[in-house]
């Protein structure tokens, strides 16, 4: 039976008049690759905040590897990495002045700092810069770097909060493979994105979050299975959509429908049989389609359905 | 161990920031080196002092006494040690420094008055009495000057003083010859007296001081006794150089405190929160650094400046309590200001103000000497931190225990005050 890993219970943050995270509660498995996904703003980074201890909850409790983190904060954080979602190194520096800081920070010294850095060095693909001023460095290879300094202490548990943001294609696979040849080593993640293609390649299993609460958690296919086999088609018109809605709320299997300015978005049962009705409509009353993208069911198509607004609003 | 880490990676960002090394050591080695060329010199023995010739008008009014009546010195006949002085005074040696003429008192004044002269030497009528220790009451040398005036007439009134010094001592040494050879029934003849005076004092060096002599100084601005082993120059570049030295620590202090900020914008701060490290742990690791970059800021500093200026900075002791006091004092006053201030757009404005007006004011005692105002500035600069600096650093110099004790504690309460300040309010911002 899996060790419980992370434990979060009943966590509540708020900032002045803004809630931030609502009660949160979930367990994370021990070798879980657990994803948090949601919108900007939607509590993730206040979570993982609270989680790692840099932020004091209202409310709740977190246990790490069976520390608690709000009354043993020392024993919590040496079994916890984090990858900031900020890059947060010491650009005047060398990476590897870097990874031997933050290695002694960690405790690490002598010889097995030394071969540690070594290894993180060749994991994030930096060995042949690792002499090189960071300030020097591309924003793909400090994001590496950045994971790196997480990895050096070994840690049970890795947090990592959107650390593919504004990355190039080559570093954001890079460390999309890292993170599954930490998986691999029974490393437990905790990793948040609002990239949904991320959270759908990497996760055992995802929790969605809205305006600082857990909307939905389960596998990728518990997931799915709330807004059922249903395709997404979103319409970019020529005019205002509104009143086209109303029209095509007439057409039989279309189960959601939602418009925003010259957008629609609706869930339906079969995009092909239902796409000529829907033109066909367009067309009596003038209207013109501009472009349409059908997609088969996923997580965008969950948040729609559990939010009523798109992931990337 | 952690703090030490922290406080060596600050360390040795530092010493590769252009920026931080210019502050550091540059700036005040070149302010120094500007006024020492706008004296005309740097230093050593080749230098020259070039500050303008000061018209000294001098009032003998020494009456001379029985008992040396007429001596002869250096191949001259004198009758009083007012005559001698001023003969010692038109040598060669201060000839660019003063010109000497005699007047009478009243003419004397009036001269200084009306600014046609800088100085009027007045020697008491008892001069001589005093010196061969025959006098009961003391006397006084008075230093009429113009006000307006500060450096040449306070340069003239140092060299003065290092000669009566230097007689002073030659009677103490004929007093103890003399009561020698008396107890063997030989008696020295009065030249023999006043030449035995004369060579004392000038084996002396003028360096030796502090005689009982009944002497005392009318003065504006009393120069201190010990300053006189240095030139002139290397008195006032030595002022100069604490003062830039104690105003650009202050700047090093608060350059590491800011550290704090800057690594709270850049994330790294909330990554050091993240790992096992007590916020304590994390603040004391900057407060190590700043503290060890001041340490090589002022013993560079000082090293240079009695290397390249030959500036002596007097007994160890006094100067490493001075120091000490300087660093922990600077280092501190550097986190108490960045506690104050939410982040580094804030801090650039308030570091650049706060630090220019108190590092001006604390400093300030060194651009007022021998002015009518000096004497305020003796007190006034110890409403900022900087003022205690530059108080514990010249009481240091001048060989003042006391006051180098008394400052150095000042500092160092002052630098547990605003320690213990400034890291509850970073404690309480972050937490």
């Amino acid at each position: 039976m899996n060790q419980i890993a992370v434990k979060v219970e009943d966590l509540d943050k708020s900032f002045e008049e803004v809630h931030a995270v609502n009660n949160v509660s979930f367990e994370i498995q021990t070798g879980e690759i657990f994803s948090l996904l949601g919108p900007n703003g939607a509590g993730k980074t206040t979570t993982i905040g609270m989680i790692s201890g840099l932020l004091t909850p209202d409310a709740g409790q977190v246990w790490l590897m069976g520390h608690s983190v709000q009354k043993n904060p020392k024993a919590a954080k040496a079994e916890l990495g984090v990858v900031p979602q900020e890059i947060a190194l010491y650009d005047d520096i060398s990476a590897r002045a870097n990874l031997n800081f933050w290695g002694k920070m960690y405790g690490l010294r002598g010889q097995a700092l030394s071969e540690r850095v070594d290894e993180v060095l060749a994991l994030v693909g930096l060995e042949d810069r690792q002499t090189g001023k960071v300030s020097k460095f591309s924003g793909g290879m400090q994001r590496r770097l950045n994971v790196g300094i997480a990895l050096l202490h070994e840690p049970q548990v890795i947090i990592m909060d959107e650390p593919t943001v504004g990355i190039d294609p080559q570093s954001r696979r890079k460390i999309l493979d890292s993170v599954k040849h930490l998986c691999d080593q029974g490393v437990t993640i905790l990793y948040t994105t609002h990239y949904m293609e991320e959270a759908q390649e990497l996760s055992d299993r995802i929790a969605i979050m809205d305006y600082g609460k857990i909307v939905a958690m389960g596998t990728h296919e518990e997931l799915i299975n709330i807004v059922g086999e249903l395709d997404r088609i979103t319409l970019s018109m020529s005019a205002e959509s509104s009143e086209v809605v109303t029209l095509f709320q007439g057409i039989k299997g279309i189960k959601e429908i939602s418009a925003e300015d010259n957008t629609i978005n609706m869930l339906v049962t079969d995009s092909n049989q239902i796409l000529p009705d829907i033109f066909e409509t367009a067309s009596s009353v003038d209207v013109r389609i501009n472009a349409v993208d059908i997609q088969e069911p996923n997580l965008e198509a969950v948040f729609l359905h559990l939010t009523g607004r798109a992931l990337r609003d | 161990m952690k703090i030490l880490t922290i406080a060596i990676k600050d360390l040795w960002r530092s010493f590769r920031s252009f920026f931080a090394l210019a502050f550091m050591f540059g700036v005040p080695i070149l302010m120094t080196l500007m006024f020492a060329f706008l004296f005309g010199g740097i230093g050593g023995e080749d230098s020259e002092f070039s500050i303008p010739t000061t018209d000294v008008l001098f009032v003998n009014k020494d009456e001379g006494n029985s008992l040396v009546s007429n001596f002869e010195s250096n191949g001259e006949q004198f009758t009083t040690m007012g005559e001698l002085l001023l003969d010692t005074l038109e040598q060669d040696d201060f000839a660019d420094i003063m010109t000497l003429s005699s007047a009478t008192e009243s003419e004397a004044r009036t001269m200084v008055d009306e600014q046609h002269a800088g100085l009027a030497l007045i020697i008491p009528k008892d001069f001589t009495t005093i010196l061969i220790g025959q006098g009961d009451s003391p006397t006084e040398i008075e230093f009429y000057k113009d006000p307006e005036l500060s450096l040449g007439p306070q340069v003239v009134q140092s060299i003065v003083m290092s000669v009566v010094d230097g007689f002073s001592s030659g009677s103490l040494t004929l007093d103890t010859v003399n009561a020698v050879l008396q107890g063997q029934g030989i008696t020295l003849t009065q030249s023999d007296q006043i030449s035995l005076m004369q060579n004392s004092s000038t084996e002396m060096g003028f360096e030796e001081v502090g005689s009982t002599s009944n002497l005392n100084i009318i003065s504006p601005a009393t120069v201190q006794t010990s300053e006189n082993q240095s030139s002139p120059l290397q008195t006032i570049l030595r002022s100069i150089m604490a003062g830039m030295m104690i105003f650009y620590a202050f700047f090093t202090g608060t350059s590491a405190a800011q550290t704090i900020l800057q690594e709270e914008e850049n994330g790294t701060l909330a990554r050091l929160f993240i790992s096992p490290t007590s916020t304590a742990t994390i603040l004391n690791g900057k407060f190590l650094a700043g503290f060890l970059m001041i340490i090589v800021q002022v013993t560079v500093l000082l090293v240079f400046a009695n290397l390249v200026f030959d500036i002596q900075w007097g007994a160890l002791f006094p100067l490493i309590l001075a120091s000490i006091g300087l660093v922990a004092l600077a280092t501190s006053f550097g986190i108490l200001v960045m506690s104050l201030v939410k982040g580094t757009k804030q801090a650039g404005i308030i570091y650049g103000t706060v630090l220019t007006f108190t590092g001006m004011l604390g400093i300030s005692s060194v651009f007022v000497i021998g002015t009518p105002i000096e004497e305020a500035f003796n007190y006034l600069p110890l409403i900022v931190p900087q003022g205690w600096a530059m108080n514990a650093f010249r009481a240091s110099w001048q060989g003042n225990w006391v006051q180098t004790l008394i400052n150095t504690a000042g500092m160092l309460a002052l630098a547990v005050a605003f320690f213990l300040i400034g890291n509850a309010r970073f404690k309480k911002r972050f937490s």
